[in-house]
């Protein structure tokens, strides 16, 4: 942990990196959505049957919906007219068999996030499933996955191949109709990830997604669906970014995770859309519907985050405690600057007996920008000796900055035990004092103190992403630290 | 989002409009057409509301309960009525909604201390009212205190003079005597600078299904100290409403102690505005038993630097009950240096009682101290063993435990009588009052 200062102070002072565009020929659908191009996008897909009826289900239930205002954020109303429903860059022929036949100028796109795509097979590490604009383009060490019966592969292949399990599980976890931007998400998803870990099988190695969006006026609208079967174990990464563009534009996501029986699911996510600029123009919407259904005994599920982009972000990664003795937990650190909003959170649904949860918040608010936690602990009357810790920490680096806690706590049995914590204050001038006259810079030490502060959480990633997201810390702080 | 369903009040408006107090005053007029309006649209406060969203009044509007039209207290039991009179206290009561000289008992006040009934005020001097009326809260808070405003019949005004010490408290005594009535009362208190005072509000009623729906508005100014105490003991059948607002200057400080025991819904809104430096204390003890539902909201506006606030709610729910807690701390832009705590703990105690709670901070300023606590659980099992390790039976150490729990919102309570009366509506409510009282 401790490439923190120096690497965060080369960090301070760039731009965000990944703000580059890249020139492709794109198939888009002109914007506007109704039932038409609805048809025309499971057309496209060549879908199964019963996604044209999942599909206009969803979006029937849609157009009676308004779009929620409880969050605490401030935007324009958006004009989901205006937006385009589709974009793949375009492919030659049937698309491409293996890394070769993929267009260089996504390799290419890829190479600068940092994530080379072709160089994945030497290095004994990640499987990826990059999702650029709309269509997953590229996943590697499919066979490696294969063998050990493990199926990782875009949605849209999941659904021609494996249609009765994703007809199964898709949308048992998010209802189509389960809110405003999920119902959207239903309607419109146009790929994401699907991961099956079949039963007692330890995924072999952490699988991942890289999400880009990368042409203008288009919406991404992915879907995940993870499910391990009974026994079984896997990792999943996620990461995010976007040009920088002026006009916003929107990510709306749904991610369904299903932990049978003994089963465990770790989800981490270093989400860093465009944020926007330092006036707050332009940056990402980001509308995220995160629900995982620990469904069998002795499950678990794990939710890591660390949010540092988008202008907006509305999300909630939840985990309903269904099956007795199963554990959800949360950890976040959300990171806002400028005048980034962020409104998250999580919900722990206590429904089996001996459910445990934790969640660990921390929130760290800058320049202009308002943080909000809002979290439900919810323990229904089944759920015996349930047990809830929850602390949320706000960090404010400024005075023109907002952080805000709204937790809700409902309990309806007597034998369960729920806490929760929260404290915000800014950083101390006593710790600053000291870390000075230990001969670091004012810079240097409010680096390492707000390291500190997320600690808790950043040791919950794996490896990789904790390097990663120490690193993008100390990018969003920039300007507003000294 | 289905239409909300009309209020059956408004119709009932014109019965007693020309009965109301204040007629002759044109702000008042303007202000009782302006809540009645707005209540006209949406009716009591829904479920859809977020800071209603754990407390559904809707039985309200199932029985239309009705005001008295004229002041009377022929119906007042003065027995059973002294049980709640608190000993060595000046004591104003309100019967049904009205101002009562006759049960109320101010003896040796000194004389510059203005307590007067808000009616007869408003037909004497409507001046003084006018300048405090709706200062402390809106019509726009919520349709509770727009109801209020339209339907007030009465209430008490209260003014402690600069550089005036009270040398005991003063206790409101609201009570109700009817069935079905609807008592709606309108209370201003004003605690000039230097000026220092304890308010005892006591809600009690006879055993009938009722609404009493009051607000209180408090202004406590520079420099002056004021510690007000509610003691909730509406019948097990009534629905309550209380509402106070404050509004504290530089340095000032207030105390707040809610016990809620009674009603079969009761609602209790505590607002506080803080000036600069000021320091605010809430204290609040609710026990649920029953079918009892039992809602505490609070909010706490730093509005400038330098305050300080502190709050303990604790919450004991045993039956059917159901306990809500509500807390918000906002601290604006410019209220630097605040330092705030929050503090919630439930304790369960059966089955079928539920505990939500709420606590909320709000920050907009940097160098604060801010923290919130919130727990909802059963007793702690090592404490339980060690009282039985020293010979008490399992019984016996849940009890004593429960009653500590509760009791540490009790011994707050500095004046003797209102100490007692406290305590004892908290034991009325234990399961085994008897093993309890023997260790006190």
């Amino acid at each position: 942990m401790s490439a923190s200062a120096k690497e965060i102070e080369q960090l301070i002072g760039k731009e965000y990196k990944q703000g580059f565009v890249t020139e492709l020929e794109a198939d888009t659908f002109p914007p506007g959505l109704d039932e038409g191009v609805i048809y025309k996008l499971w057309k496209i897909k060549n879908e199964p049957e019963f996604m044209l009826e999942y599909r206009l289900k969803a979006f029937r239930h849609w157009q009676t919906m308004k779009s929620p205002e409880w969050a605490f954020v401030k935007f324009e109303p958006i004009d989901y007219q205006a937006v385009s429903y589709y974009s793949a860059p375009k492919r030659k022929e049937d698309g491409p068999k293996s890394l070769d036949e993929i267009d260089p100028q996504i390799l290419e796109a890829y190479k600068k996030l940092g994530i080379p795509l072709d160089e994945q097979e030497r290095l004994a590490g990640v499987a990826v499933d990059a999702v650029f604009d709309s269509v997953s383009v590229a996943t590697t060490f499919k066979s490696k996955l294969k063998e050990a019966g493990v199926i990782f592969c875009p949605i849209s292949e999941a659904l021609r191949e494996y249609p009765e399990l994703v007809q199964q599980y898709l949308g048992s976890v998010v209802p189509t109709g389960d809110n405003f931007f999920a119902a959207l998400n239903s309607a419109v998803f146009t790929d994401g990830s699907f991961v099956y870990i079949p039963k007692g099988v330890r995924c072999p190695m952490e699988l991942s997604t890289y999400f880009r969006i990368n042409a203008a006026n288009t919406g991404q609208f992915e879907r995940t669906l993870i499910i391990a079967d009974e026994g079984s174990h896997v990792s999943y990464l996620e990461g995010c970014t976007a040009p920088m563009r002026d006009e916003n534009q929107l990510h709306a996501a749904v991610v369904e995770l299903i932990a049978l029986d003994n089963a465990e699911i770790k989800y981490s996510t270093v989400q860093n859309w465009y944020p926007g600029d330092k006036d707050g123009k332009g940056g990402i919407y980001n509308f995220v519907t995160k629900r995982a259904d620990c469904r069998g005994e002795n499950s678990k599920v794990s939710w890591t985050q660390v949010e540092t982009g988008s202008a907006i972000t509305w999300k909630y990664p939840s985990c309903v405690l269904t099956g007795n003795n199963s554990i959800g937990e949360f950890y976040s650190v959300a990171l806002t600057n400028n005048y980034q909003q962020a409104d998250t959170g999580t919900k722990m649904i206590h429904i089996g007996k001996n459910t445990r949860s934790t969640i660990i918040s921390k929130g760290i608010s800058a320049g202009h920008a308002q943080n909000t936690y809002r979290g439900l602990v919810k323990v229904l009357k089944g759920a015996e000796n349930a047990r809830n810790y929850t602390q949320c920490d706000s960090l404010l680096v400024g005075d023109k900055c907002g952080a805000h806690t709204f937790p809700y706590v409902e309990v309806k049995q007597p034998s369960a035990q729920v806490e929760h914590e929260a404290t915000t204050s800014k950083i101390s001038e006593d710790q600053l004092f000291f870390c000075q006259q230990r001969g670091l810079s004012a810079e240097d030490a409010v680096s390492m103190i707000v390291n500190g502060f997320c600690k808790e959480v950043f040791k919950e990633l794996p490896m990789e992403f904790a390097v990663e997201a120490q690193a993008l810390l100390g990018l969003s702080l920039e300007g507003s630290v000294g | 989002m289905s239409s909300v369903i009309a209020s059956r009040y408004p119709a009932e408006y014109s019965k007693i409009e020309a009965t109301l107090p204040g007629g002759s005053q044109p702000w008042l007029r303007l202000l009782r057409a302006e809540a009645l309006k707005q209540f006209s649209g949406r009716g009591f406060p829904s479920l859809r509301e977020e800071e209603w969203r754990y407390t559904n009044v809707s039985g309200i509007e199932k029985n239309l309960f009705e005001p008295r039209l004229e002041p009377s207290v022929h119906q007042v039991d003065k027995d059973w009525l002294e049980n709640y009179r608190l000993a060595d206290c000046w004591q104003i009561v309100l019967v049904d909604g009205y101002y009562s000289a006759e049960l109320s008992n101010l003896e040796g006040l000194p004389e510059n201390v203005t307590v007067k009934s808000m009616s007869k005020l408003l037909e004497a001097d409507a001046g003084q009212i006018e300048a405090y009326f709706g200062q402390a809260v809106g019509i726009d808070e919520h349709n509770f205190v727009a109801f209020n405003t339209a339907w007030f019949t009465d209430g008490a005004f209260i003014r402690i003079p600069t550089k005036t010490a009270l040398d005991k408290p003063m206790q409101l005594l609201h009570i109700v005597t009817d069935p079905n009535r609807l008592a709606t009362t309108r209370n201003l208190v004003i605690v000039e600078s230097i000026a220092q005072a304890q308010l005892v509000e006591t809600y009690v009623g006879t055993d009938q299904s009722y609404l009493s729906a009051s607000v209180t508005e408090v202004f406590v100014e520079q420099n002056a100290e004021l510690t007000l105490y509610k003691v909730q003991c509406e019948s097990e059948k009534a629905y309550h409403y209380g509402g106070t607002y404050v509004k504290q200057s530089r340095d000032s400080r207030f105390s707040h102690h809610n016990f809620a025991f009674g009603g079969m819904l009761a609602r209790s809104d505590i607002h506080v505005d803080l000036g600069h430096a000021s320091e605010c204390n809430l204290n609040g003890l609710y026990l649920g038993i029953k079918r009892q539902h039992l809602d505490n909201h609070t909010r706490i506006n730093h509005l400038e630097p330098h305050g300080i606030s502190r709050e303990v709610y604790k919450g004991v729910l045993d039956g059917r009950a159901r306990g809500v807690f509500q807390g918000r701390v906002v601290v604006a832009e410019d209220a630097q240096k605040t330092d705030s705590e929050m503090n919630n703990s439930n304790l369960l105690l059966s089955n079928d009682a539920e505990a939500d709670t709420k606590p909320q901070l709000e920050i907009y300023a940097d160098d604060v101290k801010c923290a919130h606590g919130v727990t909802v659980g059963q007793l702690d099992e090592k404490s339980v063993f060690y009282l039985q390790s020293r010979c008490v039976d399992e019984e016996t150490a849940r009890n004593m435990l429960t009653f500590a729990f509760a009791n540490e919102m009790v011994f707050r309570i500095t004046h003797k009588s209102l100490h007692d009366l406290v305590l004892a509506e908290v034991l009325k409510r234990f399961p085994q009052q008897g093993i309890t009282q023997d260790w006190l």
